[in-house]
């Protein structure tokens, strides 16, 4: 009778751990996706169970929170610093936190989300506007309370909205195909675009003339009149387009699934140049520091392109990343997927200045 | 080799999902009724091949040879195998089958799975099998009352305030239907150590996939539910399902 219940048993674990296996793991282990933020002497970012500050002089931990970990706790997106002090990161448990950024010790968190949060939430002077993937933005005070009620769209926002000081307008993208213009003071709709032909899923860019752009799985950059809506060009990627693109002087960056990275003339749409130096998807929005344009490819390669599209740099390191590169004083800093290397400091010359781990001794 | 096999099943299944109208949960249904159809040939031969068997060893003629050379192990297997011979009956004849059934019975499982990608890292897993169909993400997941990509823990019905698994129920009792509807009636005595095992785990098991469809994803507790009914549409095609295994039995005299 004994050997037949371990038996039962045995069977129906191996049967549990095959059929786990096969679901190519349910439970999400939100690694390498969030990106870095940091101020004068900390960089913040958030991985798994946990939101870490470290000190940006030698890549050592300042804090974590919270201190031990919560299974139910877990972080996708990349923290926001508000103006008043705040360190705010979305959960992908469906809270929003304020942490001190300086202690790591929790202000207030924000409840109302049913979905998760997959990106950093926008900050300007009105508030926090945090997207959420139960189709709303969510509209909250410094002191964490609902500022009004939420801006609903058709379906899951994942990206942080784009936005424009001089109307103080929001651009929110949005995985039904469109893109939304909301006034932040009000949270009224201004204008909405038709069916872009697929998800959007990175953070439009407007330029000083009032264009915007934005990338859509449809393999398609986009180029809007940031008053009207209307389009003005789009250029045909060989991929779907996830990030948001950058934007330098009279350049437009943006990287494809395909892994091909390229620059248009934001003006006209036309290509400029276009690299490939990996082999993976590139997933993040570049960044430009002094004509320099960082891009991150998925299997661990952060690149230095030149305004004329020639690689300055190119270095690899462990561990898949999908997040934007940060500047941060004189370093680069990019997050991975591997405990061993979470974040990697690199200087301008493409030299690895420090690594922070949390793989434990 | 593997992926892209998966990436047509994944082709397949957004194709139906398109065709139908973009819902999740019809086009999953289709799908596994689909995959079942296809694999019915190979289903139907491992049925013939394993009642074929079962005859045998209930034969007058196999309880002899066991009873004849039940202490010469190596005589016993040359005359089971000279009466597979005579009988025509290949002992490994079910296994074929079963184990060509099985990748695509797995890959119907991870076609679904990782078409539900919820998060970004699964949604850009799910971006390199596509080949056109991006206007169709992210899908429609909404079905009934079930949200396709969150296990039923998450969301479960709410009925005069309780939250009432529905799914993991409907998960439990096809799984005892179709274990109870296809056990061939044990050919050992009472206390012979596979029959308990075989009657534990028919007890055991629909309890283990009700968890299962509980805990993860309700697009695949769905499938749960489609497969075990096909299942047992199968086997009634077939005329190999045993109700008197679910009936209440009348008392012997």
């Amino acid at each position: 009778m004994k050997t037949k219940s371990i038996l039962t048993i045995l069977t129906l674990l191996i049967l549990a751990i095959a059929l786990s296996a096969c679901t190519g793991g349910s439970t999400v282990v939100a690694s390498g996706w969030a990106s870095v933020v940091a101020d004068e002497d900390t960089a913040y970012f958030a991985y798994n169970n946990y939101v870490y500050a470290i000190n940006l002089a030698n890549g050592s931990e300042r804090w974590r929170y919270p201190d031990a970990p919560d299974a139910a706790v877990t972080f996708y997106s990349t923290p926001a610093l508000s103006p008043d002090g705040q360190l705010i990161v979305g959960g992908y448990n469906h809270t929003l936190y304020s942490l001190d950024p300086k202690t790591g010790a929790l202000n207030w968190t924000y409840d109302e989300s049913t979905g998760r949060y997959i990106d950093s939430p926008l900050i300007t002077a009105n508030g926090i506007f945090a997207p959420s993937t139960d189709n709303n933005l969510y509209a909250i005070g410094f002191n964490g309370l609902p500022l009004r009620e939420p801006f609903a769209t058709e379906n899951e926002l994942w990206a942080t909205p784009g936005t424009d000081t001089q109307c103080e307008c929001m651009f929110i993208s949005s995985m039904d195909h469109r893109i939304y213009s909301v006034d932040a003071t009000s949270g009224a709709q201004g204008w909405v675009t038709d069916d872009l032909g697929g998800a959007i899923v990175g953070t439009p860019a407007l330029s000083e003339d009032r264009m915007l752009y934005i990338g859509t799985f449809a393999n398609t950059m986009i180029a809007l009149d940031a008053d009207s809506g209307g389009e003005l060009w789009h250029f045909d990627a060989q991929d779907w387009v996830w990030g948001g693109p950058a934007i330098n002087g009279d350049a437009l960056y943006f990287g494809d699934l395909s892994g091909a990275f390229y620059a248009l003339d934001r003006q006209t749409g036309e290509m400029l140049w276009k690299v490939a130096p990996g082999t993976g998807s590139i997933v993040d929005t570049p960044l430009v520091v002094d004509d320099m344009v960082y891009f991150t490819v998925e299997e661990g390669l952060l690149v230095a392109v030149q305004a004329d599209g020639s690689i300055s740099w190119q270095e690899t390191f462990e561990g898949n990343t999908y997040a934007s590169p940060a500047a941060a004083g004189d370093l680069v800093l990019v997050t991975t997927s591997q405990p061993e290397a979470l974040v990697v400091a690199f200087d301008a010359n493409g030299a690895q200045k420090w690594i922070f781990s949390d793989a434990g001794e | 080799m593997w992926d892209s096999f998966i990436s047509i099943m994944i082709n397949i299944l957004l194709y139906i999902y398109a065709f139908i109208g973009q819902n999740f949960g019809i086009a999953i249904i289709l799908f596994t009724i689909l995959i079942r159809l296809v694999l019915y040939p190979l289903n139907a031969q491992q049925v013939k091949q394993s009642g074929a068997l079962q005859d045998l060893q209930k034969s007058k003629k196999w309880q002899e040879i066991q009873k004849k050379y039940k202490d010469n192990k190596e005589k016993l297997a040359q005359e089971q195998m000279a009466l597979y011979k005579e009988m025509g009956v290949n002992p490994f004849g079910s296994c074929l089958p079963t184990l060509i059934q099985f990748p695509i019975i797995i890959g119907l499982y991870q076609a679904i799975i990782r078409a539900l990608a919820v998060s970004p890292v699964q949604l850009l897993n799910l971006s390199h099998h596509i080949s056109g169909g991006a206007d169709l993400i992210p899908l429609n997941n909404h079905f009934l009352w079930m949200d396709l990509s969150l296990p039923e823990k998450d969301f479960g019905l709410a009925i005069a305030g309780f939250g009432i698994p529905i799914l993991a129920i409907v998960v439990v009792v096809t799984s005892y239907l179709q274990t109870k509807l296809m056990t061939p009636p044990s050919t050992g005595s009472a206390n012979d150590q596979s029959a308990q095992m075989t009657k534990a785990m028919g007890l055991y098991m629909p309890i283990f996939m009700g968890w299962l469809a509980y805990s993860f994803s309700s697009g695949l507790a769905l499938y749960f539910v489609v497969s075990n009914l096909a299942t047992i549409g199968q086997y009634a095609l077939m005329g190999r399902l045993d109700w008197n295994n679910i009936l209440p039995q009348r008392a012997s005299k």
